[in-house]
């Protein structure tokens, strides 16, 4: 249905923006084609994939699943916002050199995902990191080098030879 | 007619707003609902978002010791609420599997059963642990429980207007603790079939079976001898009389003959695991 666009105050990556967005516009969409924001992948549209991942409020969501109109007063961070932080560096290090990717479609939320992770738990296990990747589907990888991947990211951090 | 997005304060301004205009939809976490809207299944010119509504947001123990789960509350934090839940266990660890962590960052409990997907892995979890469901209607609030909310594929007992204020969980009882035992094809996926498990405050068992037929299979009979009898025969007997009331799709998760086969065997599971537990703080 096309509804009537408004304009949506939103706050991503620290600064605010106005954009236009209609009533069932998603989070995704606005990022997308209204910020230029492309980080974050239209895969599936129905949030199984992962690869729209983002962070609202300290929490990874499903952007694809958000409605623009409704994330007005939160606050917004993209992959694009976070690339400066130590552990998304040492992330895009580990996966780069572990080739933990081949189409990199899937690669913006699995960081996501996994810099949510090693926030909340700095040493996960194997099993740790694949439960929290779960919500991430790869159909290149078979996963197994973005497991060794994160866990070397988190090897790189605790050791402190990340520096931005 | 309402158009756009509203953000009412309380449950009553909400129940105001939908009783204006019918075709608006109230949404919660918005995990099913937004997926609805971008698969063009549903199309509504209002919703009306219950975000804002702080009544219906967290866990609360209640000044009779049950244990109210506001219907905005994300299945995240029910995974993680950390005091005795007793029979209930089993609620908390279906919020656990559900999904993966980010859908458990956005959806809630009042949205997930209110929409009643019969691979949720909240339903048979509520039913076999006793709990009740809290609705507002246009003139009053009434309880449901679990075992009367879930009426069909997809329908519940809320008629059109209505919306889950709660999910209601027992008093946790001396000695009492809940399991549920999920089977789907990899983590993250709606359950093939489940089952929930709880040893009730009375010393009672009750069990209930999820994602075999439109609602959760719960039988007077399979509790009654469950309860006196947890021997391996006990077992195979209440499998067969929750698999007599299946009514399994076939689909991409399990033919219906996989799915009734998988009943008797997630239950010994089930009955198992409840056993070890014997002992444990509720």
């Amino acid at each position: 249905m096309m509804s009537a666009k408004r304009q949506v105050t939103l706050t991503v990556n620290g600064s605010q923006s106005q954009v236009p967005a209609a009533l069932h516009d998603t989070l995704l969409t606005v990022l997308r084609d209204q910020m230029q924001l492309t980080a974050a992948k239209r895969g599936c549209n129905q949030g199984v994939c992962g690869a729209c991942t983002v962070v609202v409020d300290d929490r990874t969501v499903r952007a694809c699943l958000s409605l623009a109109q409704n994330c007005e007063h939160a606050s917004i961070s993209t992959l694009e916002g976070l690339i400066e932080q130590a552990p998304m560096l040492a992330l895009q290090r580990a996966f780069a050199h572990n080739g933990a990717f081949q189409c990199g479609f899937c690669t913006p939320g699995m960081l996501i995902s996994a810099n949510a992770l090693l926030q909340q738990n700095p040493s996960p296990d194997a099993g740790a990191i694949r439960a929290a990747l779960s919500g991430n589907l790869c159909r290149c990888t078979g996963y197994t080098k973005i497991v060794t991947a994160v866990q070397e990211a988190a090897a790189a951090l605790h050791a402190k030879v990340v520096t931005p | 007619m309402l158009q756009g997005l509203y953000h009412p304060n309380t449950v009553d301004e909400a129940i105001a707003l939908l009783a204006q205009d019918p075709q608006a939809r109230p949404m919660a976490g918005g995990a099913s609902l937004v997926a609805m809207l971008n698969a063009g299944v549903i199309e509504p010119a209002a919703l009306v978002s219950l975000a804002s509504i702080e009544e219906i947001k967290g866990i609360s123990v209640m000044p009779d010791g049950r244990i109210r789960i506001g219907a905005f509350t994300r299945h995240r934090e029910t995974a993680e609420y950390a005091l005795p839940l007793g029979a209930a266990a089993a609620v908390r660890q279906a919020a656990s599997l559900i999904a993966n962590v980010t859908v458990r960052n956005m959806g809630t409990i009042g949205g997930a059963i209110a929409f009643a997907d019969p691979g949720l892995d909240y339903p048979p979890a509520l039913v076999a642990s006793g709990a009740e469901v809290e609705i507002a209607s246009p003139f009053a609030r009434r309880v449901v429980p679990a075992r009367e909310f879930f009426v069909d594929w997809y329908l519940t007992a809320l008629e059109p207007g209505e919306l889950v204020v709660a999910v209601v969980l027992p008093r946790p009882g001396e000695g009492a603790q809940g399991v549920y035992i999920k089977h789907a094809r990899v983590a993250g996926d709606y359950a093939t079939a489940s089952v929930a498990a709880c040893r009730l405050g009375d010393g009672s068992v009750s069990v209930a079976v999820g994602a075999c037929g439109p609602i959760p299979i719960a039988n007077d009979a399979a509790n009654t001898l469950l309860s006196a009898d947890r021997s391996g025969a006990a077992i195979t007997e209440a499998g067969a009389l929750l698999e007599r009331q299946a009514d399994p799709l076939d689909d991409v998760r399990g033919s219906a003959e996989y799915r009734r086969q998988l009943i008797p065997r997630l239950l010994l599971r089930a009955i198992r695991s409840l056993e070890a537990t014997e002992g444990e703080k509720p």
